[in-house]
């Protein structure tokens, strides 16, 4: 039970800096020169859960690889505004699966599982 | 990471855009300006970008206008003898603004002033979601 909600919770802030790097992203379309930014926090924590000793799970910030345009940018507007909805949607659910969470938690505790 | 960090980040974006759809719209407005052939044409206004870090893990915090370039002063000679700033020879001076340009500038401006309300409106939706937790 620890372990799910210590998942979850490390996955909400791995979302939420994935928002800020794709506002950040997006509010940068035009920047001569700026490299998109990319987060991935998914792949090690699956590392850090596959690892008998329990792992440490990490967020990584990367550069975009996409080719840079004329101006040096490479800002995928198109991409990025996906990346904000998916994030959103990804973010919804770790906080409906953490009160799913809470509820067994509360109702395991003598309260009601509603 | 700053709490509702998204926010301002797009809100940076939001203020970068405004000033370009303001800078085009003053080119616009001033791309049938003469002057005379001793003075100054017009000169283009486009807002310079660059991206603004200052969140404590180095991670990019938004853009800000750092500066507005400025076009040639010099513009275009063109004859216009009916004009009152005219010289002896019926020359005057307009700017050497596109008007095409200016407008695929505004249509680009604006393109990214929706893109990060829309950001903006996706963070506010995970952060309102956020406020649910423990419900």
């Amino acid at each position: 039970m620890d372990q799910i909600l210590s998942v979850l919770q490390f996955a909400l802030d791995g979302l939420s800096q994935q928002q800020q790097v794709v506002a950040n992203n997006l509010a940068n379309t035009d920047t001569p020169g700026f490299t998109a930014q990319q987060v991935n926090f998914e792949s090690s924590l699956q590392q850090a859960l596959d690892s008998p000793d329990g792992g440490q799970a990490s967020v990584t910030v990367t550069d975009s690889p996409n080719a840079p345009g004329s101006n040096g940018n490479n800002v995928d507007t198109g991409q990025q505004l996906v990346a904000a909805d998916q994030t959103t949607l990804q973010y919804q659910t770790m906080v409906e699966m953490l009160n799913a969470q809470y509820r067994l938690i509360q109702g395991a505790a003598g309260g009601s599982f509603s | 990471m700053s709490l509702f960090g998204a926010f301002n980040i797009s809100a940076s974006g939001i203020d970068a855009a405004q000033t370009w759809i303001n800078t085009t719209a003053g080119n616009i407005a001033n791309v049938n300006d003469v002057s005379p052939v001793s003075g100054d044409a017009y000169q283009a206004q486009t807002p310079v970008y660059s991206p603004t870090v200052s969140l404590p893990d180095g991670g990019g915090s938004g853009v800000a206008v750092t500066g507005i370039d400025l076009g040639d002063s010099a513009g275009i000679v063109e004859s216009d003898p009916t004009s009152p700033l005219a010289n002896s020879q019926g020359l005057v001076r307009v700017p050497d603004v596109s008007m095409g340009e200016q407008l695929v500038d505004l249509v680009q401006a604006q393109n990214d002033y929706q893109a990060n309300t829309a950001a903006l409106e996706r963070a506010k939706t995970a952060y309102q979601s956020a406020l649910t937790l423990g419900e």
